[in-house]
Parts: structure tokens; C-alpha cells; sequence
């Protein structure tokens, strides 16, 4: 089958099964390496894309499921101010990644961002839930979302004064 | 660093693993199918080399030949181009098996699985018990963890000109790039290996990767291609190597006073079949089972027992953690027992300096127990907690009276600058290269560990030979730009390879201003005097150096569903120098919490030895949600000793106090973790 | 199989005609349930595939005053979206038990109530609160109530052939409200289970009171709620020992586990009540 929809802002199509995960056709077809194919169960946080503006688990999405829909990576969120506030927040922080789950760390801390601009630290971790690692600190993550939500507030006000 | 799933050059074929589905028997066939072009079925007789692993002393079987020894045990390796087709070809390779009843049998056992076995006497503790003033008994058994590392197992391998190129995620590339030259029959320096990025990885990634590589250059040299395989992560959870599961029995004695007067341990260990650490793991298991308590009286014995099970190994440390957890769960009882908090009777019993080890040798340190004691007891308000807990639970009417809360105490330590059975000495080394721009180049294998290891050595480096910290660089672990530097684990990372960049610096400030640059020095590992164990008696340092450290855990029983939820976490640690104290503390939450996961969550289900197919499904890390918040101390950091590696102590301290604090929230004897609904049998009652 | 033949229906009678002469196909909503036993490269899905996630006349959200409804393509994480006070907290609280936020965006209110193997965390919850499920099929739609998806040995029985197109729940002021997730929390184990309560006093005197428990069976002691009702509050110690009993008995065709726990949460919830 063929399934159209829009990455990262561009109308793509591919020739796809059934069978085929949406995470294996953006590494193979398209060559996305912000999107790691890992637990294939939807819970490692590693393949999370963003559908429709929702975070989702790419490996639990048949090729079939991105049909008309709207697709962005980390390749497509890295062009945005959001993923500005957010590296920023990171390091402000000081969070050190393993270099694997930072995509889906991104992300999610996004999506968070989008629905909440000021979470507390219960909404943050239960949130960041959607990547847990081997590698991550809970407290350094908590004060990485909580300065990139300031760094945030910072820009939208600057922009708003303009 | 590139991540090994992001490799994908031309031409490059996949690699699937055909595995036995039998736990024991005698192989009667693999049959593939009829395979297109470009497909092609590999197994033990194809192997051009020796069809093993030289790991650590024991043999590991490339591809199983003549009869299988585990569940999963890789038969054969499919390989071609296309994913879908292979996996299609996979599931009609008929596989046949003559089947034989499999030993998982592993804490009773028979003496033909015995593989190692250690046993050491100090005193006589036989004497001891008998006129003790108290004897406790207690039987812990600690289930294999996963180690749920940054990425699953895999390797790369293409032929590159005139050598074999591999590339794959490693803690040791040298053992890589043997085995494989081994497996090829060719020389070492005819393979090179390159390693893509390590992530966490828990000591998972030993010899294993040494394995897959075997097994990509083998489906490379066959096929003419570039090679890939990668295991998925469900097959790398059922197949990999876990954490050993072992059961200790421990009985203690002791005085009237209180203090401890004698142990005697048995401990048991399943190492699954062709178990590469056995030794160590044994070893570091009877090393640690007195824990960090001076007795007069021990008797330890330990068996690493083989079972039809998939090679079991080291997790965040080389066994030593099992040993601690019971023992730190049998002295809060015995703290009881003798009517002393636990603090209190930790004090009275901790190894001192000059108190006699296991070994018979005094220790040369003085443990910062007291100060670390006091930090943790302030820091988490332990003793009146602790007094409160236990007299409301004993008061208790109804849960009308709010949440059952508990909290625990554990102390450990984490030995460093050990060496692994089987190891060279003398194999080790670290280069350091100062340029006439007076920059230096660190030249280690050991740079696989990543971002804080490297920062650490670039520190040392610059501070020593007082150059920018922008002038040092260190070089990629690939075997040919530099040395073996031995196998990095918990404890190396730091604590070797740190002290051979700085003796290297210091060879090279002894030269800078009489000889013209470039300089360059190498220093060697010595290693200690391995340990000698014969005739009931272990001789030798077990460590070189030891960091210390303590953890106290707050729980509260949930008032409906009685299900534990972690209130606090606290830790206290001795890590010698720490360069980097927010990194540090960053590092040890992050093991803090998945010790915390072990406790909870992390369960694999023990089926015999065996992990259970279901069990991938039922896994998951703790949910951050459910984490609370963590306090990591240090202590002992002006001292000024050298800097050691700690990542293993919330292993060792975490489960022994988390455990301690549901028990006494739900006035019971536990001994297993992660805690199931059975914690309600013993509450019902209470 | 590999290759699954995948129907996208474009609407629900285009749904329902394809349902009835496929009655063998997967329906494919979110897919949660569909993918949870398979971590391979691959994706095995049946023969022939139904995917309904976007069919807008099952992903209506609509409320009065006394009613929510929600259709069965509605994602979980959607329903949490809802304002306060238009959803009860006992099945925000469930909602905020499954999966991770990134699952809650993909599994759907249909893919959790209409299984047939086991009750997920949905069930429980809507039980209490007495909800009814549409459920449609090509000769037509009925209601039912939720209570009525579990059968008089507390098995599931959702009905063979049938849409659940989606759920109407009453809003109805609580006094008491408890919601408990024992066992494995990200995986439905045998083990794991939801236990959901809800009461109401007037004047002292206990005019609702429901209380539904299920893991892979359901448990909903109508008859016993029956006689708990109308009691004077506090309730009296022999009172409550003797419907815990009673629940207790009613349980005992449970894992020794879950039995356990499940008496526990019955005193909890009695205890409750009477406060």
C-alpha cells in the first residue's frame, strides 16, 4: 500500500506492508536517525515522534496509522524556538543523557511544554514518564524542564514586547 | 559518538540469529530452507577459526556444535540483504533437537554442576555459635536483573582494504578484536575495532558484544559484505546475560553484648551455562558476605553452580551485591535482636582500621562509617523516625491511624583495582602524548566509558602538567589509535585508568623540559597480588582501595492496597577525590533509582534459572512518577585520596534499606525482593 | 502472517457492512491491545485488518448536564483534556493509571472496554458510576449497561460481532469517591486489577454505595450493595466485618494474591464510608 502523509512539513508518500513499523520507515525510507526502533512495546520512549502534535510511539504505529497525518521528528522540532528553550533548559541544568534517549527527552519535555508552560515537578516526572533510561538523573531532568520552561517564558515575553 | 543502529553502509547484509529452542540435548539438524541468492546459513562448521570465545578463562562456544547447553543458544546465523525475507526465511529453518531433561536446578544442586567453589574460615565459628548468646537464621534469594542498557546488543563488522573493521558497543575492545581474530583465524593486528557509543550499560556489555561481533565477521567473511546484526531488544532481555541469581544462607551469632560474634554463610550462585565470571563472580560474592562488619568468627562457602540456563554475569559490579543485601538485611534484625537502633549496632560491629578481613589482613583504611552514619542520620531524620515507625506499629489500631511508614539503614562498600580471574598482568596500559604545541593527547581504550570518565582524566591531565583544559584531548578507543587498557567496569572507569593518566602526565612533566617534544609515556597496570583461595583459607588484598557508602530508605505502606511507595532516598558516599561533584551526584541518583527499580518494579520472573518468554512484557523500569526525591552526600573529599569508582553502591545499600523499611512498616520478616501481594499475608495478622 | 489486508472505512455504515462480512477482521483502533504481545521488527496482524481510529462519528465528545459521552475512538489522553468538572474523578483517576502519556495518546476508551480476555482499567470505574455502552452492529444499535459486559461468573462478554461506538456516563455528585491499581501497573498481569468505589450519603444515611473490583474477572456485588444501602453511618464494627466477610466469600475465586488484596481494599472502602 501506499501511505501518504507530511514529514516534518513535507508532503511524503511510501511504499509500504502491513507489517511495517512506522519507526523502521523513517530510519529505512527516510533516513531519520532521531527516531530508535528499541523496545517495540511503546513504552522506552526512544522512537516518540510527534502525530498530529501528540506525542506518540512511532514503533507502535503500523505504516498504515501515519495515513493523512502529520509527522515530526527531532530533525523537523530541532528548526523550532521550542527546541531552542529546551536544549538550553538542559544544559542550563546541567542533564547528562547517554546520547540515546535525548530525542524522546526532547520531545516529550515539548509536549509538556505545549499543554503547560509552568509544570510542577509531579507533572514533569510523570510526563517524562513516556522515556525512562538507565542514564537519567530525576532531579537533573526536573530542573532541565523547569528552566527550559523558563527560558521559554523569557523568549514568548520578549517576543510579546515587541 | 555514532550509535551502532545508525550504521548502515552499502551493500550491507542482515544477521539473524536461529537459536535452540531445547534447553539440552543433542543437535540432529539445522536445515534452512531453500535460500535465494544472497542468503546464506552459517553455522559452527563454517567458522574459519576456533569455534569459541577465550573469556576470562573460560570457553564460550561460538555457535553451539554437537549439543546445545541453554534455551536461546545461538545455533546458527542467517544472513542476506533484505529484513523481511530474512525473517521470513528464519521462521522455516527446521531446527531439531534431541531432547534431554535440563538441569535448572541451582540452589540445591549436584556436584557435577559445580564450577567453582570458594571457601574460607577465619576463627571458629563453630565454637563461636556455640556460645553465642544469640543465633539467627535467614535464607535470602536475589533474582537475575536486566540491565536494561541504552541500546540492545549488536555488532558491525566489513571487511576494510586488508583488515576486518568491527564496530560495536563495548566495554572492552580489545577482548572484542581478539575474538574475532581469534573466530577468523587471523592475527589481532589484522582487526580493528572501532566502538560506537556505550550509553549506561551496567557491566552488561563485558564480553558479550565479543560474542555478537564473532558472529557479524563470520556472516561478513561468508558472504563477502558488510555485516550487521542487531538483537532486538526482547531477544537481548531473554538471551543476554542477566545478573547470576544467588541464595545465601546466612546464620549469625552473637555476644551478650551485642556485638557480632559469628557468621557462617552459604551462598550459592547460578551462572547459567559456559558462565565466563563465574570465578569473579563467586569470588566477589564470598568476599562481600560478611559485609562491612568485623567478625572474629566466618565461615563462608560458596559453589557457582551451572545450569541449562543462558550464561548469567556481572550487573553493576561482579556479585558482591547479593552478599551485601543479605547480610545488611540479616543485621537490621540482628540490631533488634540485640536491642540496639541500627545505626547504633552498626557502629559497634562496622570493620575498623586495622580489623581483620575475611583474608586475615588488616584493613589499611579507616572506613568513614561514623561520618557517614551522622550525615544520612541528620540528613533523613533516621533515628527518631525509626523509634516512631516502630512504636506506632506495635500500637496500631486500624488503618484509621494513617499509612504504615518504615525506614531503613544500610551500609557497604565498593572494592576497586581488582583484578578479573584470567587477566594478564602486565596487559594493560595508557598512553600519553604531549605535542610541541604542548597540547596532549590520552590515548586509552578505556574512552569507550564516555563524557564524565574522559572529563575526569582530562582534569587530572591538565591540572598535573598545568596546561588548558581545552589543550587535552583524548583519543577514540579504537584498537589501533590505543591500548589495551583492560576491560572498563563500575569500579575501572575511575579508579584505573585514572591513575595511569596521571602517572603517565608525570612521566611526561619529569621529561618536559630536558628532552624536546613530542613526549610521550606509557604506563602499565600493575596488578595486585590476585587472591589465593586454598585449603579453606583466602589469602591476599581483596581490594586495593575501597570506596564507602550508606543509604537510608523511607517508605509507606499504601493505606488500601498495602502496596510500598518510596518516600525518600538517601545517600552518603566516600568516593575519595570527586573532580566533579554535580556530575557525580547526577550519576548516583541515576543508579540510585534504578536500585529503587529492582526493589519495586524490576522482576524477571525466576522461572528455574531460565528467564520466562512473558517476562519481556511484564518488564519496565520505575516509572520516574513513582521515584522520590533522591539526596546524595559526599564525604571524605578533602582527603584528598585518589578518586574511586562509587556506581555500584546504591546496588549494594538500596535493596538491603529499602527492604529493612518495609519490614518494619508491615512488622514483618522479609527476605525477597521485589515485595509481592504476599506482604499482606504477613500484615493480615499483625 | 505478514501481510495483513488493511480496510480504512471512510464511515460507520461502511464500518458495520465491512464488520459483517469480515467478521474475522481486527479492529484496529489504537492498537494497543492488537500490538501488546509482539516486540519483533515486524507487526502480525490479522488476515484482514479494519482500521477505525479516525472514523469521526466514533470520536464525538459530548456533555449535558447529567451526561458525558464519549465516543470509542476517543484517545485516553483526550478524555483527560476534558475540563474538571465535566469528568468523574473515578475515571480520571483510572485514565491517569494506564501506560505512559505517550501510550495514552494512542490507545483508545473502545480498545480498553472491549476486550475479550480480560478487564483493563476502564471497566471497574465505569462500572461503579453504572455507565452505559452503545454498541452497534449491522442490524442496528442497542445500550447496555457497562456491568452488563462482564457475565454472571465475572468473565468478559462483550458481544461477538458488535461495535462499541461509545460510552454515556452519568455525572452524579459523590461523597465518596476511591480508585486502586494493585498489581503489575504497565502490564495487564494476572495479577493486576482496578478496584473502584463510590458512595453517597444523605442525612446520615447511606443512600449509594458500589463497589466493582476486576482483573481478568470482574467482581460487582449488587445484591450486597443492595443491603449496605440505606444503613445508618458510621457503620458499626459487626456490620462492617460481616459485609467484608461477605465480599471476602464472594472473592475466593481469586489468586490468593489478589484475594488478599482485594479484602483489604473492601476495609479500606468500608472504613471509608464510614467517616
Amino acid at each position: 500500500m501506499t501511505v501518504s502523509f507530511i514529514l516534518n512539513g513535507e508532503d511524503v508518500a511510501v511504499k509500504a506492508r502491513s507489517a511495517d513499523r512506522l519507526v523502521d520507515l523513517l530510519r529505512e525510507r527516510f533516513g531519520v536517525a532521531g527516531v530508535l526502533p528499541d523496545c517495540r512495546r511503546g513504552v522506552c520512549g526512544k522512537c516518540l515522534v510527534l502525530l498530529d502534535g501528540r506525542l506518540a510511539p512511532s514503533c507502535l504505529l503500523p505504516a498504515f496509522k501515519a495515513r493523512g497525518r502529520e509527522v515530526v521528528t527531532i530533525e523537523g522540532f530541532a528548526q523550532t524556538d521550542e527546541y531552542g528553550d529546551i536544549k538550553g533548559g538542559f544544559a542550563d541544568a546541567g542533564l547528562e543523557t547517554c546520547g540515546f534517549c535525548d530525542s524522546g527527552k526532547i520531545l516529550a519535555a515539548a509536549a509538556l511544554l505545549e499543554r503547560n508552560s509552568r509544570p510542577s515537578r509531579e507533572e514533569i516526572l510523570a510526563e517524562m514518564s513516556a522515556v525512562p533510561c538507565r542514564c537519567t538523573d530525576p532531579e537533573a531532568l526536573v530542573k532541565g524542564v523547569q528552566a527550559a520552561a523558563d527560558r521559554r517564558a523569557r523568549r514568548l515575553y520578549r517576543r510579546a514586547d515587541q | 559518538m555514532t550509535c551502532l543502529s545508525d550504521l548502515a553502509p552499502e551493500g550491507m547484509v542482515h544477521v539473524l540469529t536461529i537459536r535452540s529452542p531445547s534447553a539440552r540435548g543433542r543437535i540432529v539438524a539445522v536445515e534452512p530452507p531453500h535460500l535465494p541468492k544472497g542468503y546464506r546459513l552459517a553455522v559452527a562448521a563454517d567458522i574459519p577459526g576456533e569455534n569459541r570465545l577465550r573469556s576470562l578463562g573460560v570457553e564460550v562456544p561460538i555457535l553451539a556444535s554437537g549439543r546445545v547447553a541453554y534455551e536461546g543458544e545461538p545455533l546458527a546465523l542467517l544472513a542476506g540483504p533484505d529484513p523481511m525475507v530474512l525473517a521470513e526465511l528464519a521462521a522455516q529453518v527446521r531446527v531439531e533437537i534431541e531432547e534431554e531433561e535440563p538441569l535448572l536446578s541451582w540452589e540445591t544442586f549436584s556436584s557435577d554442576q559445580v564450577v567453582a567453589k570458594r571457601v574460607a574460615v577465619v576463627g571458629d565459628p563453630e565454637l563461636a555459635f556455640s556460645i553465642a548468646d544469640k543465633v539467627l537464621e535467614d535464607a535470602y534469594v536475589s533474582g537475575p536483573l536486566e540491565h536494561w542498557y541504552s541500546e540492545p546488543q549488536g555488532a558491525l563488522a566489513s571487511f576494510d582494504y586488508d583488515k576486518i573493521a568491527v564496530r560495536c558497543a563495548t566495554q572492552w575492545p580489545y577482548h572484542v578484536r581478539d575474538s574475532v581474530a581469534l573466530a577468523l583465524g587471523s592475527r589481532p593486528e589484522e582487526v580493528v575495532v572501532r566502538p560506537t557509543r556505550l550509553g549506561a550499560h551496567l557491566d552488561g556489555k563485558l564480553w558479550y558484544p565479543s560474542l555478537l561481533a564473532c558472529h557479524a565477521a563470520l556472516a561478513a567473511f561468508l558472504l563477502k559484505r558488510p555485516a550487521r546484526l542487531l538483537l532486538t531488544r526482547e531477544e537481548d532481555f531473554r538471551f543476554s546475560p542477566k545478573r547470576a541469581s544467588s541464595s545465601v544462607a546466612v546464620r549469625a551469632g552473637l555476644d551478650p553484648t551485642g556485638r557480632l560474634s559469628a557468621l557462617d554463610l552459604r551462598i550459592a550462585v547460578n551462572v547459567g551455562a559456559h558462565a565466563p565470571l563465574a570465578e569473579e563472580i563467586l569470588s566477589q560474592a564470598c568476599l562481600a558476605a560478611s559485609g562491612a562488619y568485623a567478625c572474629p568468627n566466618i565461615r563462608v562457602e560458596g559453589y557457582a553452580v551451572a545450569t541449562d540456563s543462558p550464561p548469567m554475569g556481572a550487573f553493576a559490579g561482579l556479585g558482591a551485591a547479593p552478599s551485601f543485601f543479605a547480610l545488611e538485611t540479616t543485621a537490621a534484625r540482628l540490631a533488634e535482636a540485640a536491642g540496639q537502633d541500627p545505626v547504633e549496632w552498626k557502629a559497634r560491629n562496622i570493620l575498623r582500621k586495622g580489623s581483620a578481613l575475611i583474608t586475615g589482613e588488616p584493613l589499611k583504611e579507616e572506613p568513614p562509617y561514623d561520618e557517614i552514619a551522622e550525615r544520612l542520620a541528620k540528613a533523613s531524620d533516621f533515628r527518631r523516625k525509626w523509634a516512631c515507625y516502630e512504636l506506632v506499629r506495635k500500637r496500631r489500631t486500624d488503618r484509621g491511624d494513617g499509612p504504615l511508614r518504615g525506614i531503613g539503614f544500610a551500609f557497604a562498600y565498593q572494592g576497586a583495582g581488582s583484578s578479573l580471574s584470567g587477566e594478564t598482568p602486565g596487559a594493560y596500559a595508557v598512553e600519553a602524548v604531549l605535542d610541541k604545541e604542548l597540547r596532549l593527547l590520552i590515548k586509552t581504550s578505556a574512552a569507550v566509558s564516555g563524557g564524565s570518565a574522559i572529563d575526569i582524566w582530562r582534569n587530572s591531565a591538565a591540572e598535573l602538567l598545568g596546561i588548558p583544559l581545552e589543550s587535552v584531548a583524548v583519543a577514540p578507543p579504537d584498537t589501533d589509535s590505543a591500548p589495551d587498557s583492560g576491560p572498563v567496569s563500575l569500579s575501572r572507569g575511575i579508579a584505573v585508568v585514572n591513575k595511569l593518566v596521571e602517572r603517565s602526565c608525570l612521566a611526561i612533566q619529569k621529561r618536559r623540559f630536558r628532552d624536546p617534544l613530542p613526549i610521550s609515556a606509557r604506563s602499565v597496570y600493575r596488578f595486585p597480588k590476585p587472591l589465593r583461595w586454598a585449603e579453606g583459607r583466602v589469602e591476599g588484598s581483596p581490594f586495593e582501595t575501597a570506596a564507602w557508602g550508606g543509604a537510608v530508605v523511607e517508605v509507606e505502606l499504601d493505606a488500601w492496597s498495602l502496596e510500598p511507595r518510596p518516600l525518600g532516598v538517601w545517600l552518603c558516599v566516600d568516593g575519595g577525590r570527586i573532580v566533579s561533584p554535580g556530575r557525580a551526584r547526577s550519576a548516583l541518583r541515576a543508579c540510585a533509582a534504578g536500585a529503587l527499580g529492582s526493589c519495586l518494579r524490576e522482576s524477571l520472573g525466576c522461572d528455574e534459572g531460565r528467564v520466562a518468554p512473558s517476562a519481556y512484557y511484564r518488564y519496565g523500569l520505575l516509572p520516574l512518577s513513582e521515584l522520590p526525591p533522591i539526596e546524595v552526600d559526599f564525604v571524605g573529599a578533602e582527603r584528598r585520596s585518589a578518586a574511586k569508582g562509587v556506581g555500584e553502591l546504591p546496588f549494594d545499600t538500596v535493596p538491603a534499606a529499602f527492604l529493612a523499611a518495609v519490614s518494619l512498616a508491615a512488622g514483618a520478616r522479609l527476605d525477597t525482593l521485589p515485595v509481592g501481594p504476599e506482604i499482606l499475608a504477613s500484615t493480615e495478622g499483625a | 502472517m505478514l501481510i495483513s489486508e488493511v480496510h480504512s472505512p471512510q464511515s460507520l455504515p461502511e464500518l458495520l457492512e465491512l464488520m459483517r462480512r469480515l467478521p474475522a477482521a481486527a479492529l484496529y483502533s489504537g492498537g494497543t491491545e492488537l500490538l501488546r504481545e509482539q516486540a519483533g521488527k515486524y507487526i502480525f496482524l490479522p488476515p484482514e485488518t479494519i482500521s477505525i481510529g479516525a472514523l469521526p462519528e466514533l470520536r464525538q465528545v459530548s456533555l449535558t448536564e447529567r451526561y458525558l459521552e464519549i465516543g470509542a475512538a476517543v484517545t485516553l489522553a483526550e478524555i483527560l483534556e476534558l475540563k474538571e468538572s465535566a469528568l468523574p474523578e473515578l475515571l480520571a483517576g483510572a485514565l491517569r493509571g494506564v501506560a505512559t502519556p505517550a501510550l495514552r495518546n494512542l490507545a483508545t476508551l473502545g480498545g480498553n472496554l472491549a476486550t475479550r480476555s480480560r478487564f483493563m482499567d476502564l471497566w471497574a470505574p465505569l462500572a461503579c458510576l453504572d455507565a452505559l455502552a452503545e454498541l452497534k452492529d449491522a442490524a442496528g444499535s442497542r445500550w447496555i449497561n457497562v456491568n452488563r459486559l462482564a457475565d454472571d461468573e465475572g468473565r468478559p462478554a462483550f458481544p461477538p460481532g458488535a461495535l462499541l461506538s461509545r460510552i454515556r456516563v452519568p455525572l452524579e455528585r459523590w461523597d465518596a469517591v476511591a480508585l486502586r491499581k494493585v498489581g503489575l501497573r504497565d502490564y495487564p498481569a494476572p495479577e493486576t486489577a482496578v478496584f473502584a468505589l463510590a458512595a453517597r450519603a444523605e442525612k446520615g444515611i447511606l443512600s449509594d454505595f458500589r463497589l466493582a473490583f476486576a482483573g481478568e474477572t470482574a467482581l460487582r456485588l449488587r445484591e450486597v450493595e443492595g443491603r449496605i444501602l440505606g444503613r445508618r453511618l458510621p457503620l458499626g464494627a459487626k456490620e462492617r466485618a460481616s459485609f467484608a466477610a461477605e465480599y471476602r466469600e464472594a472473592a475466593a475465586g481469586l489468586p490468593s494474591g489478589l484475594r488478599q488484596q482485594f479484602g483489604t481494599l473492601v476495609d479500606g472502602a468500608l472504613d471509608l464510608i464510614s467517616r
